[in-house]
């Protein structure tokens, strides 16, 4: 009995000892979505079978960041039209975001990014 | 110019004789009329003044009525291939006075109105076209050629990255 209150008071000690490792001694936490600066953002081109077909419409896609700055499961969270989910999660996969320094931590939030397909009229265009 | 080979091409696809043969249930081994044939094929290689010249020796000894539609078909979009609009019109339409429905044939004409820049006809034909055979991926092509030429957009991809962004700012729309 003796024996298993010391294990369990060793066991509490040991958490209390970690917590405050993350919490307070100079770890800052990064919202990944608000505070993780791009290095390499990719534009994707508009699908040729959505111009052909006039169709316009917006992808948001969302994932991690990891610690060395690529972007790690990323899915599609919010989508008007299928047309462009695939080229949305592509130009994600290929950007990069600049890697965490050491006194830095992940926050674990996903961050998300939203890609609006538009048409502009050319001719209004010239026009300008 | 690609756009123009891969729709003709396409669209020759049921204008082969061997598929009149199959019509008329008889048992022939072979192309009966070999000119056609061969026109076809080199219409469908890209070849539009060897496809012309083949299919108007084809046409000569034509059989039917359905060889001669399938030969003025072919003609349509040869000429049309060889930049001969002009030329390539009444063959299309000698084909849409006997058969109506046949949509290639209003995909053709289309095409041809489009080169002749008689861009409402194109659109009707278009049309016609679509209501006959709605998944049609030539004519959906063909439509965004006309679109080019009438309506030509400039394609626009923004980049937001606020979690909320589909929800505030968002204003999607599908142009048709």
């Amino acid at each position: 009995m003796t024996i298993l209150r010391r294990t369990s008071l060793g066991a509490l000690l040991a958490v209390a000892l970690v917590v405050p490792a993350f919490g307070q001694s100079g770890v800052d936490r990064i919202d990944s979505n608000m505070e993780r600066v791009p290095l390499h953002t990719v534009i994707p081109d508009y699908p040729e079978v959505a111009r052909r077909d006039r169709v316009e419409g917006s992808v948001q896609v969302c994932f991690n960041i990891s610690r060395s700055g690529y972007p790690r499961r990323i899915a599609v969270r919010h989508s008007t039209n299928r047309l462009f989910e695939k080229i949305a999660k592509k130009a994600v996969r290929q950007s990069t975001w600049k890697p965490l320094s050491e006194g830095e931590q992940e926050s674990g939030i996903k961050a998300c990014r939203t890609f609006r397909f538009s048409l502009v009229s050319a001719i209004e265009n010239e026009q300008d | 110019m690609s756009y123009w080979i891969i729709l003709v091409a396409a669209l020759l696809l049921l204008a082969c004789p061997e598929l009149a043969a199959d019509e008329e249930s008889k048992t022939v081994i072979g192309p009966r009329n070999a000119l056609l044939a061969d026109g076809a094929d080199a219409l469908k290689a890209g070849d539009g003044v060897e496809g012309v010249r083949l299919t108007l020796g084809g046409l000569e000894i034509a059989q039917g009525e359905l060889e001669r539609k399938m030969g003025h078909s072919n003609l349509c979009a040869g000429y049309l291939l060889i930049d001969k609009p002009l030329t390539a019109l009444p063959h299309c339409n000698w084909v849409l006075e006997r058969d109506p429905n046949h949509w290639r044939t209003y995909n053709n004409r289309a095409l041809v109105y489009l080169r002749l820049e008689r861009f409402e006809e194109s659109e009707a034909d278009i049309a016609r076209g679509q209501a006959l055979s709605p998944s049609s991926r030539n004519l959906k092509i063909a439509k965004g050629m006309l679109l080019d030429e009438t309506d030509p957009v400039r394609p626009n991809v923004e980049i937001d990255e606020r979690r909320n962004a589909m929800e505030k700012g968002s204003d999607d729309s599908s142009k048709n």
